[in-house]
């Protein structure tokens, strides 16, 4: 039976989902502060013990077999040595990895939106925007998708059959409305504006499947990771796509695809495996 | 021999093996830390990149597979590729673009 989510039922439903992590918004808003300092990061991290621990257990393996010899127990110490940027990719990883893990997210689910984190962290470096924004972007493009396999697993399911039954010009969004009367985007988006998380991370997730995404960079950003994921077969899965790429998202981040873009290529495979590594669920 | 290029993380990366693409770490965007091509790792360097957060390196190595073999890995890799391009309109330049670029990395 087709189903009419509404914002109402999508948003009451997601308090049942585990409380979504506070330090991602805290830590996003202090990238937008001038003001703010080392300290305040190091006082965010120390707040959840789980992430501290993951962030100590990290830099601790950087600096394992060099000339410094300690065990890192200080967040002040592991944040020099390995570095702000570093502490927050942690940050944000672990936190995102430990929500998904706790909201039961397929390793599937995890691992695409991890791969699309890392190529939206990378093509966030050519198109001048922020990694960090560009990485929770991709983290949670599809988080609308674990509402739906968490709340309504039947339809859920109907949709992967139709998607995996392969029919040409079978387009998910499209199965997803004929059996939820919404998107994936659209329910991302809701959970997002819910979560109070940034309107550029909530227009990054409801439109990066549009064909002409609006004119912001970290829409581009996501949507052009997604092809660039699915065609680098980063996840190996079977039913990974790609069926449209705006030419307009593209020439907004620079990214020309008649260059030679190897490096960029292997640097995104390449750290996707090793941030797979470094982020799975303890 | 032919030779190929692979990109490894840092962590699957062991002594003996030569990059295949300069290497340049940066901190604060000042580059700290640099290596040419050709350089063959040793202990030592690959734990001054760990510790300067380099997350992977482009590697240079033998490439033991005969030209057929080359061929055939090459049109797998193609097959695979048109299966998630299956239902995507190549006329469409930006995808034609991606297809294309993609292609060429997997003939590395």
């Amino acid at each position: 039976m087709q189903l009419q989510l509404s914002e109402r039922e999508i948003i009451e439903r997601a308090g049942l989902l585990p409380a979504f992590p506070s330090v991602v918004n805290e830590l996003l808003q202090t990238l937008d502060d001038e003001n703010a300092t080392i300290g305040a990061l190091i006082q965010l991290v120390g707040r959840d013990p789980v992430i501290t621990a993951r962030v100590l257990s990290i830099a601790n393996a950087a600096v394992m077999g060099s000339r410094i010899q300690r065990d890192l127990r200080d967040m002040q110490v592991a944040v020099s040595l390995i570095g702000l940027a570093r502490v927050r990719e942690i940050v944000l990883g672990v936190s995102l990895a430990e929500f998904s893990h706790e909201s039961r997210m397929s390793h599937y689910f995890w691992e695409h939106s991890l791969a699309v984190g890392v190529a939206a962290q990378e093509l966030a470096r050519v198109a001048h925007v922020s990694p960090d924004y560009a990485l929770v972007c991709g983290l949670l493009h599809d988080i609308g998708q674990l509402w739906m396999a968490r709340f309504h697993p039947l339809e859920f399911q109907m949709v992967r059959m139709v998607i995996n039954a392969g029919d040409e010009g079978c387009d998910i969004q499209e199965a997803e409305r004929a059996y939820f009367g919404v998107d994936h985007c659209f329910v991302g988006g809701v959970l997002a504006r819910a979560w109070k998380l940034p309107e550029a991370v909530v227009a990054a997730i409801e439109h990066h499947h549009d064909e002409h995404p609006p004119g912001e960079k970290l829409v581009a950003v996501t949507h052009v990771a997604e092809a660039l994921t699915n065609a680098l077969d980063l996840t190996r899965q079977e039913e990974a796509r790609v069926r449209y790429l705006s030419q307009t998202a593209c020439t907004l981040i620079g990214v020309d695809w008649t260059q030679d873009l190897n490096y960029l290529f292997g640097r995104i495979e390449a750290r996707a495996r090793y941030l797979g590594k470094t982020f799975a669920p303890a | 021999m032919n030779k190929h290029l692979r990109y490894l993380p840092i962590s699957d990366v062991v002594e003996g093996m030569v990059l295949g693409a300069p290497l340049a770490l940066a901190e604060h965007g000042i580059t700290n830390f640099t290596l040419p091509a050709g350089h063959e790792l040793t202990e030592t360097s690959i734990r001054q990149i760990a510790m300067r957060h380099g997350e992977f390196l482009c590697i240079v190595e033998d490439d033991p597979r005969s030209d057929e073999e080359r061929e055939a890995d090459l049109l797998r890799h193609k097959a695979r590729l048109d299966r998630i391009f299956s239902q995507a309109n190549l006329e469409h330049p930006a995808l034609d673009g991606l297809y294309r670029a993609v292609l060429a990395y997997r003939s590395l």
